[in-house]
């Protein structure tokens, strides 16, 4: 499935909707999001990832991208993320910093 | 996961026949878009088998990383080949990746996430290394006549 995002900024909360297969290849999509959420002042930053189905090292990195974008005091969260979806970002130990919420 | 000693697996037999008929091949240029023929290579390989979905993620999400691994630090952006193969086992799917880039074992390269680092600070190189080899049953790497070849193997569910 061909990846896909999309940005919505609601205030100060900032929804990122991913869909399909985030790897090396299409992560440059996932970052440049992540950096117009920084840019908006966001709050909290929100992730759906309900239809997304492939998460890969290059998609960490875009996580941790938002994590010293955003400071400290901004919630990151990622809702909805497949069993090994959230596998994945447990075993890389980015639970601690960042909320995994319905997965 | 088991690193199997060098010699007796699938890296050591790259001109051997592997254990049964059914193989795939492919060869690609080592290039960040040839992480999708990759992909549709290994999820078609797992489907053949066919693999438990999640034992597929796992040889895809490995599969992923060492490609990505061959074209960014193997080759390091100058122009390659990837070769790619696979197979279906009675008691395994395989998949190995042949390169020309400079020796690299990507064992080597793999480093267990810093998790009591917070995330902002964490170094994150070795990453995509960690996650293949813990996704994989069995990972092996051998330098053969100066070529990479790294096998990734899933076991497969006793058939009921």
């Amino acid at each position: 499935m061909a990846f896909d995002v999309q940005l919505r900024i609601d205030d100060k909360v900032v929804t990122i909707e991913l869909s399909g297969e985030l790897d090396a290849s299409t992560a440059g999509e996932f970052h440049q999001a992540i950096g117009e959420a920084a840019g908006a002042g966001a709050v909290e930053l929100v992730i759906r990832a309900e239809q997304l189905g492939h998460l890969s090292s290059a998609g960490l990195r875009s996580l941790v991208f938002a994590r010293q974008k955003m400071g400290d005091g901004v919630r990151i969260a990622v809702i909805g993320a497949s069993e090994p979806v959230a596998r994945t970002i447990r075993l890389a130990g980015f639970d601690h910093s960042i909320d995994l919420v319905d997965a | 996961m088991t690193f199997r000693t060098a010699g007796a697996g699938r890296a050591a037999g790259v001109a051997r026949t592997p254990e049964c008929g059914w193989t795939i091949a492919l060869r690609i240029p080592a290039t960040i878009e040839s992480l999708a023929p990759v992909s549709d290579f290994v999820l078609g390989l797992g489907k053949q088998a066919p693999l438990p979905e999640s034992s597929l993620y796992r040889l895809r999400l490995a599969a992923d990383e060492l490609a990505t691994n061959i074209v960014m630090h193997g080759y390091r952006g100058e122009p390659g080949e990837i070769t790619v193969d696979g197979g279906i086992d009675p008691g395994d799917v395989w998949v190995r990746f042949q390169d020309d880039a400079p020796a690299f074992d990507p064992r080597q390269g793999m480093r267990t996430p810093a998790v009591d680092v917070p995330l902002a600070e964490r170094p994150i190189g070795g990453l995509g290394v960690f996650l293949a080899l813990t996704a994989v049953d069995i990972f092996e790497y051998q330098l053969v006549a100066g070529r990479n070849v790294s096998v990734l193997v899933v076991r497969r569910p006793a058939a009921e």
